[in-house]
């Protein structure tokens, strides 16, 4: 795919830091893609992304000053903030909040910040649970007089004076370098923190400060006072990053835009995002959402479950008739906020993951522990002596020793098989084939639990869906999970291995805005159309800021509704013609209670209490121009060119070890089929193939994989 | 039976509990059941018995057990495929009416296999109070709507006229109604997934895994039984009401393999609503014994089978009809819940190798208080002040306790939001915090309780009113373990307003305007400038306080959760100018505070 380059040939970058690896995807105007992958470098991301770009330019024949010079947009997803909560490096934080109510944050609405983003297991334990350390000490949180009601009717009026003393206090007394804001109703009536602002740059310039009313003007005193508290720990760290990132690329000669992903998977100008840490939490599976949903759209289809497996996580995201699942209830680490994301729900299954049996229950399991990148599993020899599903898959025939990494280093088999054979197949008196095998079962099995959870939680059915599977580890699996939950098909991309950097380049710029207020639903159109108003002169002010022309802006809407005296509220898009006429609110109504009873099931719609509408979202987006992405002509099905031997490999539906046939990737042709069992080992991947598993290679050089066996017992 | 099957059947039951429980919240939009976890859902093998508890309520497990076997019983050869079964009879086996439980059989070819079963807190139960505990009852006649056993769904099809019967004798039919109907989601779901187990690995092998599962908690029970020190244990509970204390006192005896706890020399039954019946008390002890002892085993009919309960006929554990039981969850279940921690705390305490999941009393004393009237926005609100699912953490032999950090028998409670209370009653809070000197003293502290005010804020009616089943307002009773002492009682204030006197941002009880009272039993109002003070109870302490850190004590002076009173006087910590502990004078401190003690002659216990 590698031409030559000549002057008008210009490039979009994108570049994702993930935990482990920074991914770079490049294409060009002449729809050429070349990919970068680097160690992520915490707490200096900044070095690792132009590692990343680095080497991807290389093989292009290019310096990174010449890629960078040609390159018209950058566009980029960190890992950064996320770091920043989970190694507890943010800046010292205060809290300024109502008087009466200084432990709230602490507090984390009782049991629930010492339980959430535990495990069942771990629940189950409460003797062992605590809370996580906060990250704002409680000596730093000083109530102040004031409160507001919940028709946004001051109280009892804001006591200016205590707010300079507290300032002075947290500044100069506790050492704060940033303070959040956070006061009850402070959504329906932000003044009293406005003013806050106020006096802070006056007692104390160059305090960082966070609004709770500003970054999460929603209801719920806790989340919306957590969401400020991050956002002012992480704020200092991400502007400085962003703005330490940009002069690196403007000093290697890039004069391009800068755009950041958000978890909601839209994209934000970097000066815009510097100052919404918490948007960028969990930025990049969100982007890895966004590039299979681009992908599912390509191809023509629109529910997805995209699947990624590494080697410490399981993460699974859906897309449900082209929309996008939002999380109700984010975490990071085991802080709650509130800010639109993208859900994707993890659990500690990846190729690291050491499987045991428990000395207890004698039950084996895989994960959640992992061996990590170090020691890493036992077959790669560095010092590793814990069995990982890595061994597994090695014993198991899905793993060449020879050729991992392109053979840069040569597998321990015999190092594997004995771990495997002392620590799970002697415990429970199997022989190590067995036990691999058995543990290869129970991966597929906590998978497809997991899916079979997220999906049917939603009211889904898996049947419905295609899986996309990423990661070094997912292709082993996907074929048979996919199976077992009777997915349409499995597809590999081509691009599986950045997907989240592919994700980027597949995303639109997006604002998000929200107005709080419970109407019901006989209100006049006149006054929900006066509030979308309102937003969108706000929005369409700020896309233009930003460069983006009336014909690339789009406006969506939607309204939050709930049936009264009920807690679930369900966000729901308006599909009727903006403004809203009573016809099309009559039509938003029953969206939502479709909705509603897809959600929650049959039978739940509670319509005696009546319906209100409690919050109105806008999304402003600024359309981006699309890759295309290069199509080849689809040839014969013989795979034999890219044949490379036969060796024995586990054959779920014969439910033992057979021999199959071993293809690589790289040799595969468009058009090309390979039918089970057998294995296509790819540069960062092995895709799995059982009896009545066919896989054929699309004209995207995605790998397409079908069954037509009915069932397969995992 | 082949282990990597047997793995995955246990997890797929595992889950099977796991999404019923997401469908019950669901469909419930109740603020009880989605903030309190206020429910349960189990899976049930043929005969009954306990085969995966889910984590919800856990004194239910049991309980829901003697349901389906009572069902079972009255059934017996005209159970149907897709039957559902009401049973809330405290007398059979609920534990109190408004738990109602939902059984529903679950066949497989034609055979019947398992049994799911699930109880949320109804909204009302047509009780002589509005929400289900019912201050004012005498006897369980003036407690509601309750049925031994009764078929709500018969093959799948809603009976009419049962569930018009059950609706018209509720005051908010329309909530009742929506709550029986998570239910049955509920065990449609169960059903369902269960249904498909079944065909993708055929009835025999999954009977066969469910009978392994139950003999393996049983065989590991027994080992961690055999594993822990021999011996009998007792624990007191003072439970108080209306100036009436109730005792409940268990002796808990540890013989090899086997646990027998005896409620012998308890109280006789009250006659306020406190009582439980011994279905309630034996789910009572088991609340504690599932998450304390066997947090790493499934929790199942094999965790059962080694436990032995006495309970007296006639007494507050054990009561006889027609006793008034509507506040036992909150009321005698709960001291056993206490006492039955007690008692396994003073065993793992006596076992070096499982000291260290030893932990004292966490929250000992629910308040139950339901407001209701007529709201802001023109309608009527009902519900249950949350507060109560909040909790405080007992101690444990390694730790404080957590502040604030819920219950062991219900482990994933939460709160409601000040702003969701406040949208949705015309109340305000003056202020909702952790309580100074609430958590139980010791070497690691209990943690901390909470305490709130609230007052009416522009109530169309002028105000609300609420039932409150507020007892354990006078001896504590988050028992202290090895030393440590217990978390601070409950106290439950009505604060009458002086004429004029606006309580503004008062944030503390003593500077709210007016004349306070303590209230604890029955219905009363919240109008005008008035003000309803809550503090509730802190966890018990572990080891003893003069052994605990100095810095710790000053710490928690600073954070204002311990005062500097205590400090000195139950601590022995003198506090430095700059806030940190004085050492020398911490020294001379506690040195008195020892001497006293030895001064003390032998106690009278």
């Amino acid at each position: 795919m590698q031409k030559q380059d000549s002057p008008p040939l210009s490039y979009l970058v994108a570049t994702d830091v993930g935990g482990t690896c920074t991914d770079t995807i490049v294409f060009g105007s002449d729809g050429g893609i070349h990919i970068g992958k680097a160690l992520s470098t915490p707490p200096d991301f900044a070095h690792g992304v132009l590692a990343s770009i680095q080497s991807a330019a290389t093989p292009m024949g290019l310096t990174l000053d010449d890629l960078l010079a040609r390159t018209h947009l950058f566009v980029h997803g960190s890992t950064v903030v996320d770091n920043a909560v989970l190694t507890r490096d943010g800046a010292r934080t205060g809290l300024i909040t109502t008087l009466g109510f200084e432990d709230t944050l602490h507090v984390t609405r009782g049991a629930y910040g010492r339980w959430a983003g535990l495990t069942e297991g771990q629940m189950k334990h409460p003797v062992k649970t605590d809370r996580a350390a906060p990250l704002v000490a409680r000596e730093a949180v000083v109530g102040v007089a004031e409160r507001v009601d919940c028709f946004g009717d001051v109280v009892t009026p804001l006591d200016e004076a205590a707010v300079t003393a507290a300032v002075r206090h947290l500044v100069q007394d506790k050492g704060v370098e940033a303070i959040a804001v956070s006061f009850l109703w402070s959504f329906l009536n932000p003044a009293h923190e406005a003013r806050v602002r106020e006096i802070i740059e006056q007692v104390a310039p160059g305090t960082y400060v966070t609004l709770s009313s500003d970054i999460a003007p929603v209801p719920g005193e806790y989340e919306r006072g957590s969401t400020a508290v991050i956002n002012a720990y992480a704020g200092r760290i991400t502007r400085d990053y962003l703005t330490d990132l940009a002069s690196q690329l403007s000093a290697r000669g890039y004069a391009g835009a800068t755009m950041v992903m958000q978890g909601y998977g839209g994209l934000l100008p970097a000066a815009e995002a510097a100052d919404r840490a918490v948007g960028m939490i969990e930025c990049g599976p969100a982007a890895g959402v966004i590039g299979a949903k681009f992908l599912g759209d390509l191809m023509g289809d629109a529910d997805v479950i995209a699947a990624d497996m590494g080697g410490t996580t399981f993460k699974v995201g859906v897309i449900q008739g082209g929309q996008l699942e939002y999380a109700r209830e984010p975490m990071v680490d085991r802080f709650h906020y509130i800010a639109p994301k993208i859900e994707v729900v993890s659990i500690g299954a990846g190729g690291g993951s050491i499987v045991a049996v428990d000395p207890v229950t004698r039950l084996p399991s895989v994960g959640p522990r992992s061996a990590g990148a170090r020691p890493g599993p036992v077959c790669y020899g560095q010092g590793g002596h814990e069995a990982t599903l890595t061994d597994v898959m090695l014993l198991i025939g899905y793993m060449d020793p020879d050729q991992f990494l392109g053979g840069a280093i040569t597998l321990d088999r015999a190092g594997a098989a004995a771990a495997v054979a002392s620590q799970v197949a002697e415990p429970l008196g199997l022989d190590p084939t067995a036990a691999a095998i058995g543990i290869y079962r129970i991966a597929c099995a906590q998978i497809t639990d997991l899916i079979r959870e997220i999906t049917v939680e939603r009211g889904l059915d898996p049947r419905d869906f295609v899986l996309h599977a990423f990661g070094g580890t997912c292709g082993m699996l996907a074929a048979a999970f996919g199976e077992e939950l009777s997915v349409r098909r499995v597809i590999i991309p081509y691009t599986a291995s950045v997907n989240c950097a592919f994700g980027l380049i597949s995303a639109d710029v997006a604002h998000e805005y929200t107005t709080t207020r419970t109407l019901g639903t006989a209100t006049p159109a006149a006054e929900v159309n006066a509030i979308f108003a309102g937003m969108e002169a706000r929005a369409r002010a700020q896309l233009l800021a930003e460069g983006i022309e009336p014909h690339r802006q789009r406006m969506e809407w939607s309204v939050d509704l709930r049936y009264c005296r009920q807690v679930h509220e369900v966000t729901t898009q308006v599909h009727a013609a903006a403004p809203l006429d009573t016809a099309g609110l009559a039509r938003l109504v029953d969206d939502f209670e479709a909705l509603y009873e897809r959600k929650f099931g049959k039978g739940s719609a509670y319509r005696e209490a009546g319906i209100e509408m409690t919050a109105f979202r806008l999304t402003a987006r600024g359309l981006m121009p699309r890759p295309k992405l290069p199509v080849e002509e689809e040839g014969p099905a013989d795979p034999s060119a890219a044949l490379m031997g036969r060796r024995p490999i586990l054959d779920l539906t014969s439910g033992g070890m057979a021999v199959g046939q071993i293809y690589n990737f790289t040799l595969l042709r468009p058009g090309n089929e390979v039918p089970g069992p057998a294995v296509i080992h790819t540069p960062i991947t092995t895709i799995a193939l059982h009896t009545g598993h066919r896989a054929r290679m699309d004209r995207w050089r995605n790998i397409v994989v079908t069954t037509d066996a009915p069932h397969i017992d995992a | 039976m082949d282990p990597m099957t047997f793995s995955i059947i246990r997890h797929r039951l595992f889950r099977i509990v796991d999404e019923a429980v997401i469908t019950l919240k669901h469909v419930s939009g109740s603020a009880i059941t989605n903030e309190g976890h206020d429910l349960m859902v189990s899976l049930y093998r043929a005969d009954g018995t306990l085969l995966m508890g889910g984590v919800g309520f856990l004194h239910h497990l049991t309980s829901a057990a003697e349901a389906c076997k009572a069902i079972i019983r009255r059934f017996q050869g005209q159970i149907g495929e897709a039957d559902v079964y009401l049973l809330n009879d405290p007398y059979t086996a609920a534990l109190h009416t408004s738990d109602i439980y939902l059984v529903a059989p679950i066949h497989h070819e034609g055979r019947l296999v398992a049994w799911s079963a699930c109880f949320v807190h109804v909204t009302d139960i047509g009780a002589m109070n509005p929400g289900g505990f019912a201050p004012q009852a005498v006897d369980i006649y003036s407690e509601g709507f309750s049925s031994p056993g009764l078929k709500l769904l018969d093959r799948g099809e809603m009976r009419q006229d049962v569930l018009d019967t059950i609706l018209n004798m509720v005051r908010s039919p329309e909530m009742v109604s929506l709550d029986l109907r998570s239910m049955i989601a509920c065990c449609n779901v169960a059903r369902d997934r269960m249904s498909a187990l079944l065909t993708k690995y055929t009835a025999p092998v999954v009977d066969e895994a469910c009978a392994a599962l139950v003999e393996q908690s049983e065989t590991l029970f027994r080992a961690r039984l055999r594993a822990l020190p021999d011996g009998q244990w007792q624990s007191r509970q003072y439970l108080d009401v209306q100036g009436e204390t109730a005792r409940v006192v268990l002796t808990m005896t540890k013989t090899d393999d086997r646990l027998v706890f005896d409620f012998t020399g308890s109280d006789p039954q009250s006659r306020h609503s406190i009582n439980c019946t011994k279905w309630a008390a034996l789910g009572g002890l088991f609340a504690p014994l599932f998450p304390l002892l066997c947090y790493d085993i499934t929790w199942n009919e094999g965790v059962i089978r080694p436990v032995t309960m006495i309970a007296p006929e006639g007494s507050i554990v054990n009561c006889t009809r027609p006793a008034p039981v509507s506040v036992a969850t909150v009321g005698a279940i709960q001291s056993v819940n206490n006492a039955a921690c007690t008692t396994i705390g003073k065993m793992l305490a006596a076992s070096p190798e499982y000291r260290d999941q030893a932990t004292a009393v966490w929250h000992a004393n629910h308040f139950a208080i339901f407001k209701f009237g007529a709201n802001q926005r023109g309608g009527y609100s009902i519900g249950i002040l949350t507060e109560t699912f909040a909790g405080a953490g007992g101690a444990r032999s390694f730790a404080d306790g957590v502040d604030i950090g819920g219950e062991i028998p219900n482990p994933i409670s939460r709160m409601a939001n000040v702003e969701t209370v406040e949208g949705a009653f015309p109340i305000r809070y003056l202020f909702r915090r952790r309580a100074p000197d609430s958590g139980g003293p010791g070497r690691y502290r209990g943690g901390t309780g909470g305490e709130m005010a609230i007052v009416q804020h522009r109530a169309p009616a002028g105000g609300i009113d609420y039932v409150i089943s507020g007892k354990g307002a006078r001896h504590p009773m988050s028992e202290g373990l090895a030393g440590g002492y217990p978390g601070a009682p409950n106290s439950y204030v009505w604060v009458h307003a002086d004429a004029e006197a606006a309580p503004g941002s008062a944030d503390r009880l003593e500077t709210i305007p007016g004349t306070p009272e303590p209230v604890s039993w029955g219905v009363y109002p919240l109008r005008g400038q008035d003000a309803l003070y809550v503090r509730w109870n802190g966890g018990g302490g572990y080891g003893d306080p003069i052994a605990r850190d100095p810095a710790a004590v000053a710490a928690d002076v600073t954070s204002g959760v311990v005062s500097a009173r205590a400090a000195a006087e139950i601590y022995g910590v003198a506090l430095a100018p700059d806030g940190g502990a004085d050492s020398a004078a911490t020294v001379a401190l506690r040195g008195a505070i020892r001497t006293a003690r030895l001064a003390v002659p032998e106690a009278a216990e």
